[in-house]
């Protein structure tokens, strides 16, 4: 009763909402910068699950939530839902990806070559605790490659397609306005494909790798093998009004291609994401890899998993139990204790 | 004329929060409902400042409806003064300066979680129910494209199965709040989950309702004077909550939907849920000359 039947919610939800961030202190331009610098996974991981690629904004939700991740992806897409759309960037070709790291687990070498990029991959996993005692940690520079590798590569799907391993999808020649959006426009089932690939691009890297995970262990019919992951810039190629096309900057993207053997084919599994996030685009692109054919209600069901990795709906009403239920709760037992009341008559034998 | 004079004033929001093109999203989508009562019409939901799960989709539709002029009330379980229902009602004062209200008949627009107001809606005042699930066939059908077939089809056998299946398990339905019901006879809803009790209220109601699952991504509506018959069998008729006797221990109030409140001695008291309506009781009780409208119960009973 104490916290809803009083008159005074007004007063305590401000002073709960105080109390927390009085924790964190005052928010200034110098902490956001800081947090920007020194989390550049982070910074990817959120704007990825926001869609909305800005690093600033991402920096200060993640200042202003004291790094509460579904709250920092909400603040985000509670501000990018009210923006303009001012327009459609330029489809990017795989091929057109300024490329930082590609590598492919499908075969020893491939066409561009394996590039390793930055990676903890191979690092041991142990904590530089002399930073602790004051010792800053100060890792060595990087030599640069004799040969540095061609920032621009084809797929490794492409060169799969043109040995008929893999029948490539068709091209999607949609452009500008008419490309469905899942921000505009309700999630229904059988989703369209740009549907399906946006919300597994917003999907909350957690529950995506759950049940990619459940459909890697055994839970799915497809084993994946890395055909592709890379990671790399995308140049946004926006159209002036007077009609000149330019470059509105790089934003940063991973991409999975996952592959198995379906029959005398290989079947494809594909997924794309802001920021750079390789468990979440191997996992993501599992379970694309999965759905087809996939049984109703299966984790890996692309109703089940699209709704189920849906991170600010899933923790919304999650945190939801926290409100008050007593009017729901009344009624059951209202229902509850009548049927106890009375006794069902045994059926005679 | 300057470009300037053309345009508007840059604001870091626009009003009501929404823009543009969201309101006109729902308000078609609301147009539709209104059309198919009952019927689940998907939209695109915006995220709103406010978790999902909290009332994003009722605070959608009256972040479209709302005016300068609208006076809003806001209710959680009935109450005027829960933490969420302040924390909504807040927000809207915030984004649209439409005063607020506490009087169930004062105000234009009321949105709601779980319960519906005592005194009887008018013509003139919009109800607006958040809704957390809004497919009644969950339980009998969880994934979400079949169930759209099944409402297309009417095909509600499974639905009539699990109310028979509860009479011969336990003697009774066993449905607590967010009873099934046939609108406009066609299309099954869940009415949210309010109590039994308030499913007769919608049923001929003069108001507009629209029911609003922000997380669900689902908007219906229950026009006025439209029928909403909880699914019962001719035999074992529909029943609300036995509080038609109870008598609310603050207010004096007797024969409306009541919260319990366990006492220390073991036994339970009852306190009016509809809090403003139990405020109106405490006032009258002691001489203020004010305004109490007409209630869909009398002494406990619903009118047929």
């Amino acid at each position: 009763m104490a916290y809803v039947a009083t008159r005074g919610g007004e007063r305590a939800i401000e002073q709960s909402e105080r109390l927390f961030r009085e924790a964190m202190g005052p928010i200034e331009a110098a902490r956001v910068a800081e947090i920007r610098a020194a989390m550049p996974y982070l910074i990817d991981r959120v704007m990825g699950e926001a869609s909305l690629y800005d690093e600033d904004l991402a920096a200060l939700a993640l200042a202003q939530t004291g790094g509460e991740l579904y709250e920092a992806v909400l603040l985000l897409r509670a501000w990018r839902t009210t923006q303009p759309r001012l327009g459609v960037a330029a489809a990017v070709e795989q091929g057109d990806l300024f490329t930082h790291r590609r590598i492919s687990a499908a075969f020893k070498d491939i066409p561009g070559g394996q590039v390793l990029g930055p990676t903890l991959d191979y690092s041991h996993r142990v904590l530089e605790t002399d930073v602790l005692a004051g010792k800053p940690f100060d890792p060595p520079k990087v030599d640069p490659a004799d040969n540095p590798a061609p920032a621009f590569q084809p797929s490794v799907s492409a060169w799969q397609a043109a040995n008929d391993l893999v029948d490539l999808p068709k091209p999607d020649t949609t452009k500008g306005e008419a490309i469905p959006d899942v921000t505009r426009e309700p999630l229904l089932f059988p989703s369209k494909r740009a549907h399906t690939l946006q919300s597994l691009a917003r999907a909350e890297t957690g529950s995506v790798l759950a049940l990619g995970y459940a459909a890697m262990r055994g839970y799915g019919q497809a084993h994946p093998t890395v055909n592709e992951l890379r990671l790399a810039e995308a140049e946004v190629m926006v159209t002036h009004p007077s009609g000149t096309a330019f470059s509105a900057g790089r934003v940063k993207v991973s991409q999975a291609e996952v592959v198995s053997k379906q029959g005398e084919t290989l079947g494809l599994g594909f997924a794309a994401t802001f920021g750079w996030n390789e468990v979440k685009c191997i996992a993501a692109a599992t379970l694309d890899l999965n759905a087809k054919g996939a049984p109703k209600g299966s984790a890996t069901e692309e109703e089940f998993f699209l709704y189920h990795t849906e991170g600010v709906e899933a923790s919304g009403f999650c945190i939801h139990f926290k409100l008050p239920h007593y009017v729901t709760f009344q009624s059951s037992l209202d229902a509850m204790r009548d049927a106890r009341a009375k006794p069902v008559k045994e059926p005679a034998e | 004329m300057t470009l300037a004079s053309l345009t508007k004033p840059w604001a870091p929001m626009s009003y009501g929060f929404l823009d543009a093109s969201a309101k006109r999203e729902l308000r078609r989508k609301m147009i539709k409902a209104v059309c198919v009562p009952g019927c689940q019409m998907p939209y695109a939901s915006r995220e709103v400042p406010m978790a999902r799960g909290w009332g994003t989709g009722g605070l959608q539709v009256s972040l479209t409806l709302i005016h300068p002029q609208m006076r809003v009330k806001v209710i959680d379980q009935g109450a005027d003064d829960s933490v969420n229902a302040a924390s909504i009602r807040r927000f809207l004062a915030r984004v649209s300066g439409a005063p607020a209200t506490l009087d169930t008949l004062e105000a234009d627009l009321i949105q709601s979680r779980h319960r519906i107001p005592e005194e009887i809606l008018r013509e003139d005042q919009v109800l607006v129910l958040q809704v957390p699930n809004p497919e009644p066939l969950r339980s009998v059908q969880p994934n979400m494209s079949i169930a759209r077939q099944m409402h297309g089809d009417a095909d509600y056998g499974r639905m009539w199965l699990q109310l028979y299946e509860q009479i011969v398990r336990s003697g009774r339905v066993m449905q607590g709040a967010s009873y099934p019901s046939m609108v406009n006879g066609r299309h099954v809803m869940t009415p949210s989950p309010i109590p039994r009790w308030d499913v007769p209220k919608l049923h001929m109601a003069q108001h507009l309702t629209i029911l609003s699952a922000g997380r669900e991504k689902r908007i219906f509506a229950v026009p006025p004077y439209t029928r909403v018959e909880p699914l019962v069998f001719d035999d074992v008729p529909y029943r609300v909550e036995e509080h038609g006797g109870l008598t609310c221990y603050r207010s004096g109030a007797k024969g409306f939907f009541m919260n319990e409140i366990p006492q220390g001695d073991g036994s339970s008291a009852y306190e009016v849920s509809d809090s403003e309506y139990g405020v109106k009781a405490i006032r009258t009780r002691d001489g203020e000359a004010i305004e109490t409208g007409e209630t869909w119960y009398k002494n406990g009973e619903m009118p047929q």
